[in-house]
């Protein structure tokens, strides 16, 4: 009697547990979600704004190159996008110090502090949700379901025009 | 945006966290958001209380942290938290300090959505980390951005709470300081000017005091002036009597004062030998266009810009410091050159900068495209359709990207909902 209520107990208590764990990941996941739908939209317009520079900067290998590393990052599906980001990311920066004087830099300014913004935030949910997520017994009870371990997005998103005034570029390193 | 704001520490008492969040909200005001503050309060029947503040009710004096924290926590708090929350129906919610335990702590316990939280604090080891870290874990995992207000608060949060924070410095009202005059009746010679507790060793008065004969003896006719709230006899004490009379104490100057404290010297000297975080006084100084002389701590090397808008001189070092005064004060185009630098730095400090830096971490976090209103998904499609296609005339790279964009706008409808 007494062994099947401590069992009847210690039941209790791991659902409990589990339960509490499980609210836990959901929002976890919704808040990883909710961080990757805001740095998709700052990547799509960066690229964007890499194409408008590109446009503006005399015809010639830089303003090709940047254009095309542009257009890979609007096309790229989610496996290649890092490496796309990436290209964008070098590209800018061969194409900044050449640019024509006047050029019309706020939105790629605008959207390149914001993807640093948008990358910490979106890397320090996946830690925290990592966190939870490979502990022994979230892990052993399938408590995250069948989504998938969230992944960071590591980029070089350094390659800002406003460089040197731009303060709120955190760069986003997560542990 | 609607946008809540939570203050930890009892709003009528002096305070760097208090002074920031009254700032801010009134920065956000001003850019037309709507913000309720919601904070203790000693007096909420207090006429000068601003009406964006919510008083969560009286808080109780807690020793925290090696001092005494006034602190609000308890059932009838959350309560009044959770009300707080329910009817403001915040885009967002500020949580600042979230460590410490009071309304921001209930605040994000309680709330759910967008959430954002500013860490204040550059000390190494919180108590309420180090003893609840895994107890808070819950609530703080709920915040989706994160930001610090000097390298060092930065660092508190990478090791004590994993992951990262963006850098956002603590704002000043650069226009308030700007243009202050000297105060009336001022004696002659050069003036060095000092502001800060006296009596608190790290603000580094003693260092200053030491370095006093050996900068009157290069600096015949110099003078100091020490504003700050302390033991005046104590201070007079540590001077030799010879020099007494050229040491002005001021005692505890108002905020309407301090420029003008700071506009009466050539220098303002920063001598403080550790536990900075930030400098806004030096940045307030630096505003006012008086050229900084400070300790090279890293807080102020930032605010310095490694000397390049300020001289910096090895902590507690007396003989170094009384040297660097005295070139100084002999090298009237060193100074404007300084001032200038300083008046060109101090732009990022701003609160129309860094508040602006704070909103791009709302419209991040809270999944907004445009900073107030409505998202006209049309237009926005249109223009950028306009934008690419202005770019080289193809209309089928502007067709890729409307599509693209058409795919995330779909995938977030929350945004899709508002148009």
């Amino acid at each position: 009697m007494t062994a099947a209520l401590v069992a009847v107990g210690l039941l209790v208590l791991v659902l409990v547990y589990a339960s509490w764990i499980a609210g836990r990941l959901d929002r976890l996941h919704a808040r990883v979600d909710a961080a990757w739908a805001a740095l998709d939209v700052q990547l799509v317009r960066r690229a964007a704004a890499a194409r408008a520079v590109a446009a503006a900067l005399p015809p010639g290998e830089v303003a090709a190159a940047l254009d095309a590393a542009a257009r890979a990052a609007l096309d790229s599906g989610p496996a290649g996008r890092e490496a796309c980001e990436n290209d964008l990311s070098r590209a800018l920066r061969n194409a900044l110090p050449v640019l024509p004087p006047g050029t019309e830099l706020g939105e790629l300014e605008t959207a390149t502090t914001r993807v640093g913004l948008a990358r910490s935030f979106h890397n320090a949910a996946v830690g925290d949700t990592r966190a939870i997520r490979l502990r022994r017994i979230p892990r052993a009870l399938r408590l995250a379901g069948h989504r998938a371990l969230p992944q960071y997005f590591e980029i070089d998103d350094t390659a800002n025009p406003a460089e040197g005034r731009n303060m709120a570029a955190g760069d986003g390193r997560s542990t | 945006m609607k946008i809540g704001i939570a203050c930890p520490y009892t709003w009528d008492v002096p305070g760097g966290v208090q002074a920031h969040v009254r700032d801010l909200a009134g920065s956000l005001i001003g850019l037309g958001h709507e913000v309720s503050v919601l904070t203790p309060v000693d007096d909420p029947e207090s006429a000068a209380l601003p009406t964006y503040v919510v008083p969560v009710g009286r808080a109780v004096p807690i020793p925290y942290n090696g001092s005494v924290a006034r602190l609000a926590f308890g059932p009838l708090s959350l309560t009044r938290t959770r009300r707080w929350l329910r009817e403001g129906e915040f885009d967002v919610l500020h949580v600042h300090e979230p460590t410490v335990p009071s309304v921001s702590m209930l605040a994000c316990f309680a709330a759910s959505g967008p959430m954002v939280s500013t860490f204040h604090t550059a000390t190494a080891r919180s108590r309420a980390l180090q003893v609840f870290g895994t107890a808070l874990q819950p609530a703080l995992e709920k915040i989706s951005g994160r930001i610090a207000v000097s390298a060092a608060a930065r660092r508190v949060v990478v090791e004590h709470l994993g992951g990262d924070a963006v850098l956002i410095p603590n704002g000043v009202h650069v226009s308030q300081f700007e243009n202050a005059g000297p105060l009336p009746d001022r004696p002659p010679g050069p003036t060095v000017v000092f502001l800060g507790r006296i009596d608190e060793a790290r603000k580094g008065l003693a260092v200053l005091l030491e370095a006093l004969p050996e900068l009157v003896r290069r600096v015949p006719d110099v003078r100091l002036l020490i504003a700050g709230p302390g033991d005046a006899g104590e201070v007079r004490e540590a001077v030799p009597k010879s020099l007494r009379s050229r040491v002005e104490l001021l005692g505890l100057v108002s905020d309407e004062d301090k420029p003008r404290v700071f506009a009466s010297g050539e220098v303002y000297c920063a001598p403080n030998t550790h536990g900075e975080s930030f400098g806004i006084v030096l940045v307030e100084a630096m505003a006012t266009g008086t050229p900084v002389v400070a300790s090279d701590l890293e807080a102020f090397r930032r605010v310095l810009e490694d000397g390049r808008a300020g001289v910096l001189v090895p902590v507690r070092d007396a003989g170094a410091l009384a040297a660097a005064l005295a070139d100084l004060l002999g090298d009237a185009p060193r100074r404007e050159r300084l001032a200038a630098a300083a008046r060109q730095a101090v732009q990022a400090y701003d609160w129309s900068v860094v508040t602006r830096q704070i909103v791009e971490v709302y419209e991040t976090v809270a999944g907004r495209v445009q900073p107030t209103g409505h998202v006209d998904v049309d237009a926005e499609l249109e223009s950028l359709a306009v934008l690419l296609a202005q770019g080289d005339g193809n209309d089928d790279d502007a067709g890729r990207l409307v599509s693209t964009l058409r795919r995330w706008l779909a995938e977030r409808p929350r945004l899709a909902d508002r148009s």
